[in-house]
């Protein structure tokens, strides 16, 4: 037992982590009604901040400018604690003024795509700024000489001192919350931000507030912990961030101990695994770390359900607008037309940009169903398309299964998945689906992804797949010394417009008007005899089954898959640019895919400019917020808006 | 047997008997009137009888069945739809849409020809909604979104969507509210016309005029029970009724 012991004390310091980011994502909650799901990747740039003045640096974030300010040495502990403090200060600051003040009143999907864009350019800028060596080590800061606890359990002190850290911020938060005049107003903004007003208060400066000190916040726990735990660009942005997420929803965003408590257990829990891995046989080897925070944060759904907090479910939930299917020659033959030239006639780094907006575009569609269409949100797409990306690799090697069958069944395996996922929003919708379906995707990346019985030996390229084949005609992208074949082009091309035009259909047909009732309106649709229940999971089961074929395209594409083309920030990627393409429309969807990375849109921007090059994924990634802001229902619904308003059409009869 | 029969149905809010043992029968083809003062818990049975909230005690009778336990959707494909106070239409969806999502009840498998054929829809679906349409003056507003257009005509959607599945028994819960005397008129007249063809009507609406003049009986409820269930005439003169709508007389009054 007292194996165990020792390893739940090992965890105390990623518990305290994982407690830490829940409460500052309960504040940031409290203040403003946003769940950042940039606040980990937030605190880690301050991290980094921290440990480059330990080396006598600072790093300035804007490109072009210079990299860093040098100092003539380390700056020493406190005044880099202080400037790094300023800095996520500054930034939460920022972040509040720039992004999610104009976004207040915008659709809730919104804010996620924002807050998405945030954690893409944080991540790029950590990548180009510490491109030599991501993983700083930082020396000591809090005392780490071993502590015996008891006879065979001596353990290092510092993340005990860590957790004790973060339990004395949790009581000073506590005692805030309870007992000043702040806290009261603080509640009572989120309950009702019109209370707060007639006290007095800006709801806009409370959550100002939050954002800096929930900031200030993330960044200490992230430097403290910096000695512990290496730096690098992700593990405190998503590895840390879900089990908080967890850990936040079990206090309903709002009660201070139940997130501190939970958070510590998932830490120290999780730490036990790697003994109950080598004690017994049967406990996962792969996932179970992961599993955890997805189990806990399925338990407080089912658990507290109606009473998790969303005030955005309530008032700002809402979705673009869904125009009408026009289906005639000009959407449909044009495009197509072109596309199929352009992929003949162009060389094959245009051809290459042109697959991949293709790909793009169905993984578009399969968003465009359950957001556009059913009004779910699923932050696990690129999941759903790697679990149909490495069946196809068993159904085609190791079983023979041909090629129109093996893609149609690996996707249906993926729409398994995908109503499995998708459960939950029976229950919750808005930002806590995303929650749930965010540590569900991670889950499935961590259980199935990485554990070699599935997806085969990585060193030797991951799962292989064979080219796909019809009638003796091989479409595959590589065939003997040919390396970009045009075929493979019209082959993705065809089946992007099958899909596209199934999915107009389904706008146009009595099931899409079911799913857009639902969408519209939960209660009246039941009061219309629509089994609500029933409407969701076929949207999850349609979307996830085009998500499917999206990744056997992208597995065909490779030749092989593996775990890094299908992991979060993938998923998180594609719902972004889905939305800022317009989620509501097919055509939207062949404007995400245009703009997608590495597509039509950036390789001409490439050709155009010269080179974007290092900079692509933080132009992206700014270029997504920018348009998140100024066009909170998507390009094609701002095109719209726009031209409706020309028209003025809005006469009342 | 009446269409509709509430038993002793009773919905409680905490500690609050929001209704409590109501009994009332709606008679299959009438036009059948509830009201009460504000707070008496009309929608509250309206929604008790749609599922839309849970009953604690009592029993719910639809055209034989039991339907106590039933969820909203299977109420409203047994036969059983209504309106809401709110509207609560379908916003994305045009005029004729909003109709035909709630006329139209395929089965999951119907997706799988959907994708094919979007256009198929069934003929009888169709031609029902158009006829609502047209019985309700709205043909000409079929392809509009509800937000163009003003509340007498969302009023009138949210009634027709109602109508749409051709079902047994429709609650209406207050289709009058913020219609003008001419428009609250001509929907008194079609409610009668509704009835005449055969459907069944539970109207709750303030609109004393509208509910004395077009309903066939009426219950009257005060603090979530029946004090009066009778003909229009009777309801007009019951003592009950007006003490519950204008307060207790004084007692050494003009007796």
């Amino acid at each position: 037992m007292t194996d165990y012991l020792f390893f739940l004390l090992l965890g105390s310091a990623a518990g305290a982590i994982i407690a830490g980011f829940g409460l500052g994502l309960l504040i940031t909650h409290q203040g403003s009604g946003v769940v950042n799901f940039a606040f980990g990747a937030m605190a880690t740039w301050a991290g980094y901040v921290y440990a480059d003045l330990r080396r006598g640096a600072y790093p300035f974030p804007i490109p072009g400018l210079p990299e860093r300010y040098h100092f003539a040495q380390d700056v020493g502990f406190w005044p880099a604690m202080l400037l790094a403090m300023l800095t996520a200060a500054a930034l939460g600051l920022l972040v509040h003024l720039v992004i999610f003040r104009p976004l207040t009143q915008a659709p809730a999907l919104a804010n996620i795509v924002a807050s998405i864009g945030l954690v893409i350019v944080i991540i790029s800028l950590i990548d180009r700024r510490f491109a030599d060596n991501a993983g700083l080590r930082v020396g000591p800061i809090l005392p780490r000489e071993p502590v015996t606890i008891m006879a065979d359990v001596t353990v290092p002190r510092d993340g005990l001192w860590l957790a004790a850290l973060v339990i004395a911020i949790a009581a000073a938060l506590w005692v805030i919350q309870r007992f000043t005049r702040l806290g009261l107003v603080i509640r009572a903004a989120a309950e009702n931000e019109k209370g707060a007003v007639l006290l007095g208060y800006s709801p806009a400066l409370l959550a100002a507030a939050t954002f800096v000190g929930a900031s200030v916040l993330g960044a200490f726990i992230v430097i403290m912990a910096s000695p512990m735990i290496q730096l690098s660009s992700t593990v405190f942005t998503f590895a840390f961030l879900i089990p908080a997420l967890g850990a936040a929803m079990v206090g309903r965003f709002r009660s201070i101990w139940p997130t501190v408590v939970t958070g510590l257990a998932i830490g120290m829990v999780q730490s036990s695994f790697t003994k109950l891995q080598g004690d017994f046989s049967w406990f996962p080897q792969y996932g179970a770390r992961d599993g955890l925070p997805f189990i806990i944060i399925i338990g407080a759904m089912i658990l507290l359900g109606e009473r998790l907090p969303d005030r955005s479910a309530v008032s700002t939930w809402k979705l673009p607008a869904v125009p009408a299917a026009k289906v005639n020659a000009l959407t449909v033959v044009v495009p197509i037309a072109t596309a199929a030239v352009a992929l003949l006639l162009l060389g094959p780094l245009w051809r290459g940009a042109i697959m991949t907006s293709l790909i793009g575009i169905v993984l578009s569609l399969s968003l465009v169903v359950l957001t556009g269409f059913g009004g779910q949100t699923s932050l696990a797409q690129m999941a759903f398309a790697g679990v149909a990306g490495f069946t196809l690799s068993k159904l085609a090697i190791e079983w023979n299964v041909p090629f129109p069958i093996a893609p149609i069944l690996a996707s249906l395996v993926a729409m398994v998945f995908g109503v499995i996922v998708g459960l939950p929003a029976l229950r919750v919708r808005g930002t806590n689906l995303a929650i749930v379906t965010l540590a569900g995707g991670v889950a499935i990346t961590e259980f199935v992804f990485k554990n070699p019985k599935y997806v085969g030996d990585v060193s030797t390229g991951g799962a292989q797949i064979p080219n796909p084949e019809l009638f003796g005609w091989d479409l595959g992208l590589i065939l003997g010394d040919q390396a970009s074949r045009p075929i493979f082009g019209i082959f993705l091309l065809v089946i992007a417009s099958i899909l596209a035009l199934a999915v107009s259909n389904i706008r146009r047909s009595s099931s899409g008007r079911r799913m857009l009732a639902t969408r519209s309106n939960e209660r009246a649709a039941s009061a219309a005899g629509i089994d609500v229940a029933r409407v969701k999971l076929q949207v999850f089961a349609v979307s996830s089954f085009i998500a499917g074929l999206g990744g056997c395209l992208i597995a065909y594409r490779f030749g092989s898959v593996s775990e890094s083309s299908f992991g979060t920030i993938a998923s998180l990627t594609v719902l972004a640019v889905a939305y800022l393409g317009g989620i509501t429309c097919v055509s939207g969807a062949v404007t995400a895919g245009l703009l997608a990375t590495s597509g039509v849109a950036f390789y001409g921007l490439t050709q155009a400019t010269g080179s974007v090059g290092q900079w692509e994924a933080l132009i992206g990634g700014v270029l997504l917020i920018v348009m998140a802001v100024a066009n909170p229902e998507g390009i094609a619904g701002g095109i719209r808006a726009r031209l409706a308003a020309r028209s003025s059409a809005g006469v009342i009869v | 047997m009446a269409l509709l029969e509430a038993r002793g149905l009773t919905v409680t809010y905490g500690g609050v008997r929001a209704n409590d043992a109501i009994n009332l029968d709606c008679a299959a083809g009438a036009l059948v009137g509830l009201i009460g003062p504000n707070g008496a818990g009309k929608t509250t049975f309206i929604d008790a009888i749609t599922g839309f909230t849970p009953t604690s005690e009592g029993s719910v009778t639809f055209d034989g069945r039991d339907i106590t336990r039933a969820g909203p959707s299977a109420r409203a494909r047994a036969g059983l739809t209504r309106t809401f106070q709110s509207l609560e239409l379908f916003e994305d969806l045009t005029v004729r849409d909003n109709l035909l999502a709630a006329a139209e009840w395929p089965a999951w498998h119907a997706l799988f020809i959907d994708v094919i054929a979007p256009r198929r829809r069934a003929a009888r679906a169709a031609d029902r909604v158009d006829q609502i349409l047209d019985m309700m003056d709205l043909t000409d507003l079929a392809d509009r979104l509800p937000a163009e257009l003003s509340h007498g005509r969302r009023r009138l959607i949210s009634v027709a969507r109602a109508f749409a599945a051709d079902p047994q028994l429709v609650l209406l819960d207050e289709p009058a509210a913020g219609l003008d005397t001419d428009e609250s008129r001509a929907l008194g007249v079609l409610l009668r016309k509704v009835v005449d063809g055969g459907m069944t009507l539970l109207l709750v609406d303030h609109d004393m005029g509208l509910v004395l003049d077009v309903c066939d009986h009426i219950n009257v409820i005060d603090f979530g029970s029946v004090i009066a269930s009778a003909p229009p005439a009777a309801i007009r003169n019951d003592r009950a009724v007006i003490e519950a709508y204008l307060g207790t007389r004084h007692k050494d009054g003009d007796q």
